[in-house]
């Protein structure tokens, strides 16, 4: 009979070890899946990251794709560090988008960029914060589980974003489309680097990441909410303020979202439409995750997943293997890391039966 | 001209038995698992890898039937990564749960590339039932219907007997909210939970397998289009109750039906508006829920992602 | 009616560092209601959850009508018509009282045929007068009748032989006595019961016959009417001498602490605090003595701003804190060493300096606007360190990597460091070895010796015999009496614990 014993600490040996070995499984276990096609994985592997990051042009679509990713999964983690599960970032940046797009389609095109844009932003994050805050104070003053009132509210902003598409907002041009008219320069975020697609939302991104980390490294608040995840009622014994905290926390996780979703939408798509990638949201957990809620490793892991989206691409066009060759790659090391993090906390003994 | 536009909405609605079947199957079957207090995100994958399997044999087959038993035990399959994940590994349900979505989506993309282009021959059979049918208005649009969406009738009115009515039911709702108290009285959680996890699979990857081989006749990466994470929030609007799920899906599958009858013809303001609002009942259902007696009796089951086991406290 | 149902022989328990049962030989005869009096910690439920099956004796053998058996679990026991009704209920409240006692059920099949069990419970709830409707939920019933949900599960199951493990913890006084009707008829219908408690009046009311358990050991059997409460009160906490922490002798300055017919409600919705009243000086140790239940934890929730009070008033250096947030209590120099180190007073994950810290993290100097300076929060817990003689070899560590004593010693540390005004110690040494234990009793009488006002609550009456200046003892949310130290007799206290009326004069 397997059973399983609470381990006193975790060497530093076993933190790194567990992980690496769960990832290796897990590139074996896609390495067999790509075998049945016969295809060489390792031609596959190769090619996905040289698809990734071999040239500047590769890696600057890589880093297009992180941008959201960095961004959502920088406030993900501030709200997860408070046990406070935001599954709700796909809705958080649906509503970012949709509160900068008002400003985006509404503002001569005359406006100043630099204000249009610095409107635009904090209307990002207004948007995601407040869709936030919803939940956040169901939870506080009700008690309503987060996990289904975020979700929940996915929903209503994607369809609070149909509703817009499909009609007010819907371009008169687009033959019937669900779009809006797309956004004028003035409305765009700025390229970083000359034909590329990546734009100003990097340096967001990693401003963020700088921020969030000073925050929950370095600043009372962040002191609090690591003692609030942590023990709820020491929290409480010690005189901190949890639902003043849980406000500020959602505020900071829905508005990174919105970020992100404004970022996306103004760097890269140029108009709002009803496919603007807000499967973000839940990719985001995982990267947040995967990250141990560290906002730097986070920043890294977006990259990561940047690339593998990249390279996925580039690899079904150059060796015709298809995208979801990706999906199953990322799942496999998933499926391991899960499995390998009890063993982080509880030893693996086999006894026999005894009568 | 009376007699044409009720024609049209029987078709209507005869179809929005169909496109709701799709979405009853996941539903209920996620009911079944989140009732034990465990929380599945990757209906979506198992859907979608019921679905491409589901497609497949019937094509390599033609025999649809079997497709669907087939896709059904692909679903539950995948559904078992996660149960062993969340309940012997008791690791992150959210994540796993995710991870499985894509999973499914990944590896059906994969392998799926070659059968693209493949049709089924014909949908699968209608099978009028003799007398019920004859029933004006009714008749016409619940029964003249295939087998499957019979079974899913006979299913729910079974699965509702069984969570109210029999041992297994009791057994399993007592997972879901008190498993130290079931554990007490000889109920083994862990067991209940993957027998449930994995019926959750098998659901899921029904309404796959019915989507492609009843409903599409094709195959297309990716074409439960969402429909998984639809059923996740049926199943909180259902308030994990089957009879309830069962409206929810013809709600559901009648408005996206209706859906596309309107884009075709231009007009789809109207529509957007109306898939709002179950959302937003459903929202403020369970706000005054929770408001009224704390949910302890018509929210989420209490346990629902919670690992359990007997020594920690 | 003289036939010995349920035996042990010898039945010895170890626990890491506590011999729970030594020895025990335990009679039940056949249609008595037998009750296990003792103080906590004397072994009654590790006893009695050994009959049950729920724990393995180490030593010692169990009988059933004169058949060895062995008890391995819950199941076994029910199979030998044991049935337990545990202080916390094993109920599920969305479900009805019928498919709560289903549950499990191995007699029935896939299909609950539930117009026979509810036949069935309604004749056992006839039988006496339990008054339980089969379909109503469990979250729509009384504590009371809850109670009785699980009494009618194990008499479901054919129990001959029911344990009662503190029943009147959760009851009001009516359900007290409702409880009361319904154990003697259930004797007078045969079955045998074992009644733990350690309410005196109680005792002397129900039983038949009294075996007290003192520190693990069976100190004696007797019959109800061969003694009296002053008799079982002497067995309870006999009478060692202990010796006592040398002193200075008691110097009361200003009153700090006042506490004012306060009333607060438990978890399950019964009052635990009943107009209670006591003050603290400063430099005194008052300690409250009481059996566990009594409502110490609650009076410290409420002083402590945990937990509301829903009348009365405390009133701390002449300012009205009743009600006041956590934080506001703390600012008004009352601090807290609470029961459940792990659970309330550290945070077990985090290391030492940010456990360390919890008091003060947001004063300079270790905070600075809104940042905090860990390099001065290392120092400040660095000099805790030093100064309390906490071993701690790694400071940046989880810090329930830390020895059980150690945890204590950094909690109390943090505590009194804050140089507060009251402090509000509950179970302090609980779980600790004999070092360590002293280190804490000492460092207490220090701080009293420079001016503290301490109230000193817990369940080791030798500690608070031993530290105290004056002990205030609780039964039932009320103070019984106040004793000054050289007055306080071991009897008389064992007696006012137990909540025998009398004693008071």
């Amino acid at each position: 009979m397997l059973l399983f014993e609470k381990r006193e600490n975790v060497s530093t040996k076993l933190k790194v070890a567990i992980p690496l070995i769960s990832v290796f499984l897990g590139l074996v276990a896609g390495g067999i899946a790509i075998l049945f096609t016969r295809t060489n994985p390792l031609i596959v592997y190769q090619a996905l990251v040289k698809g990734a990051f071999s040239s500047v042009y590769t890696f600057s679509e890589t880093l297009v794709v992180a941008i959201p990713l960095i961004l959502i999964s920088a406030g993900l983690i501030v709200a997860f560090k408070m046990n406070f599960w935001n599954i709700g970032a796909y809705g958080q940046y649906i509503m970012g988008a949709i509160f900068g797009s008002f400003f985006a389609l509404n503002m001569p095109a005359t406006m100043s960029r630099p204000l249009l844009l610095a409107i635009m932003c904090l209307a990002g994050i207004l948007g995601g914060a407040l869709w936030g805050l919803i939940p956040a104070a169901l939870k506080a003053f009700w008690e309503v589980n987060e996990v289904i009132s975020t979700l929940l509210l996915n929903y209503i902003a994607l369809y609070i974003l149909k509703y817009l598409m499909y009609g007010p907002w819907r371009n008169p041009a687009s033959h019937g489309f669900p779009l809006s008219k797309p956004f004028e320069l003035n409305a765009q975020l700025p390229r970083l680097l000359m034909r590329t697609r990546v734009h100003l939302g990097l340096v967001f991104g990693i401003i963020a990441v700088i921020i969030i980390y000073i925050l929950i490294t370095k600043t009372k608040f962040g002191y609090e909410i690591r003692v609030i995840g942590e023990n709820k009622r020491a929290a409480r014994y010690g005189g901190i303020n949890i639902t003043k905290n849980i406000f500020i926390a959602m505020a900071i996780s829905g508005g990174l979202a919105g970020l992100a979703g404004l970022a996306q939408l103004s760097g890269v798509i140029h108009m709002l439409q009803i496919e603007i990638n807000p499967g973000y949201g839940y990719t985001a957990i995982i990267v947040a995750w995967l990250a141990s809620l560290n906002p730097i490793i986070a920043m890294f892991v977006s990259v990561v997943f940047g690339g593998l989206e990249t390279g996925g691409y580039q690899i079904q066009m150059a060796i015709r293997v298809p995208f979801g060759i990706v999906g199953t790659i990322e799942s496999a090391v998933l499926f391991f890391l899960l499995g390998g993090e009890i063993l982080k906390r509880y030893r693996i003994r086999f006894r026999r039966n005894t009568s | 001209m009376k007699l044409t536009a009720t024609t049209i909405l029987i078709t209507l609605l005869a179809t929005t038995v169909r496109s709701g079947t799709i979405l009853l199957f996941p539903t209920i079957g996620e009911i079944f698992t989140e009732r034990t207090g465990i929380l599945n995100l990757g209906i979506e994958g198992m859907m979608v890898i019921g679905a491409f399997f589901g497609f497949v044999v019937a094509y390599i087959t033609k025999n649809p039937y079997l497709g669907f038993i087939i896709g059904t035990l692909a679903g539950g399959a995948a559904a078992l990564i996660h149960a062993f994940i969340s309940i012997t590994l008791r690791g992150n349900q959210v994540v796993s749960g995710l991870a499985l979505t894509i999973f499914g989506l990944g590896i059906t993309s994969f392998y799926g590339q070659r059968w693209i282009n493949n049709k089924l021959p014909e949908s699968i059979p209608t099978v009028v039932v003799p007398g019920l049918s004859k029933i004006p208005f009714i008749g016409s649009i619940f029964f003249r219907q295939d087998y499957i969406v019979y079974f899913s009738y006979i299913l729910v009115l079974a699965l509702w007997f069984i969570l109210y009515k029999t041992k297994p039911g009791i057994h399993l709702r007592a997972s879901g909210q008190n498993a130290r108290a079931a554990d007490a009285m000889g109920v083994n959680v862990n067991a209940t939970r993957y027998f449930w996890t994995f019926f959750g699979g098998l659901m899921a990857g029904a309404g796959g397998a019915y989507l492609t081989i009843a409903y599409a006749t094709f195959w297309l990466e990716g074409i439960t289009a969402g429909r998984g994470w639809i059923a996740v929030a049926l199943v909180i609007f259902a308030m994990w109750n089957p009879i309830n799920a069962l409206i929810g899906a013809y709600l559901f599958g009648g408005i996206s039906a209706l859906q596309f009858q309107l884009q075709a013809s231009g007009t789809t303001m109207p529509s957007s508006l109306l898939s709002m609002q179950p959302y937003l009942l459903t929202f403020i259902i369970i706000i005054i829920a929770t408001l009224i007696v704390r949910a302890r009796h018509l929210g989420a089951p209490k346990e629902l992602g919670t690992p359990y086991s007997r020594e920690e406290k | 009616m003289d036939e010995i149902i349920v035996q042990t022989k010898g039945i010895t328990k170890y626990f890491p560092g506590v011999l729970a049962n030594d020895h025990i030989d335990f009679e039940l005869k056949k249609g008595e209601i037998h009750t296990l009096l003792g103080e906590n910690g004397a072994g009654k439920s590790t006893l009695m959850n050994i009959l049950d099956g729920i724990y393995h004796p180490d030593k010692g053998e169990i009988y059933i009508n004169g058949n060895k058996v062995h008890i391995q679990s819950p199941f076994d026991a029910m199979a030998n018509s044991i049935g337990m009704i545990h202080q916390h209920f094993m109920l599920v409240d969305t479900l009805t009282v019928l498919e709560n006692v289903a549950l499990g059920l191995k007699s029935q099949g896939f299909y609950i045929r539930k117009p026979e069990i509810a036949k069935q419970i309604k004749q056992i709830s006839q039988k006496y007068h339990f008054n339980i409707n089969p379909y109503s939920k469990i979250w729509q019933l009384s504590v009371g009748e809850q109670q009785r949900v699980e009494i009618i599960k194990t008499l479901f199951r054919g129990a001959e032989i029911l344990i009662l493990d503190e029943p009147t913890a959760v009851l009001t006084p009516q359900e007290s006595d409702d409880l009361f009707k319904i154990v003697k008829k259930l004797v007078k219908e045969g079955k045998s019961i074992i009644f733990i408690s350690h309410k005196l009046d109680e005792v002397m009311e129900i039983s038949d016959r009294i075996t007290v358990l003192r520190k693990g050991k069976v100190v004696g059997t007797v019959n109800k009417n061969d003694v009296t409460k002053s008799h079982l009160a002497k067995m309870m906490v006999g009478r060692e001498v202990l010796f006592s922490l040398k002193r200075k002798p008691l110097k009361r300055k200003g009153e700090v602490l006042k506490v004012k017919e306060l009333e607060a409600y438990n978890d399950k919705g019964v009052k635990a605090l009943k107009k209670i009243s006591f003050t603290v000086a400063a430099s005194e140790i008052f300690g409250i003595a009481g059996i566990s239940g009594n409502g110490q934890k609650i009076l410290a929730q409420v002083i402590t701003g945990l937990r509301r009070a829903t009348s009365g008033k405390i009133i701390v250096n002449e300012i009205d804190i009743t009600n006041a947030s956590p934080k506001a209590i703390t600012s008004s120099g009352v601090n807290y060493i609470p029961p459940d180190r792990l659970k309330v007073g550290l945070i077990p994950n985090l290391n030492t300096v940010e456990n360390a810290i919890l008091r003060c993290y947001d004063r300079e100097p270790i905070s600075k606007r809104n940042f905090i300076d860990y390099k001065e929060a290392a120092e400040y817990t660095k000099s805790l360190i030093r100064k309390f003689n906490i071993m701690v070899p790694k400071i940046d560590a989880p810090v329930k990597l830390l020895s059980g004593g150690n945890m204590q010693k950094l909690l109390s540390a943090r505590e009194i460091a804050e140089e507060p005004k009251l402090l509000i110690a509950v179970h302090p040494t609980r779980g600790l070895d004999v070092g360590a234990t002293e280190y804490i009793r000492k460092q207490l009488l220090k701080e009293r010796d420079n001016g503290l006002a301490v109230l000193l609550i817990s369940e080791d009456l030798d500690e608070i015999l031993m530290v105290s200046d004056r002990i205030g003892v609780i039964y039932e949310g009320q103070i019984m009496k106040v004793l000054n130290i050289k007055d306080a007799e071991r009897n008389k206290i064992g007696l006012l614990m137990a909540g025998v009326d009398s004693a008071r004069n």
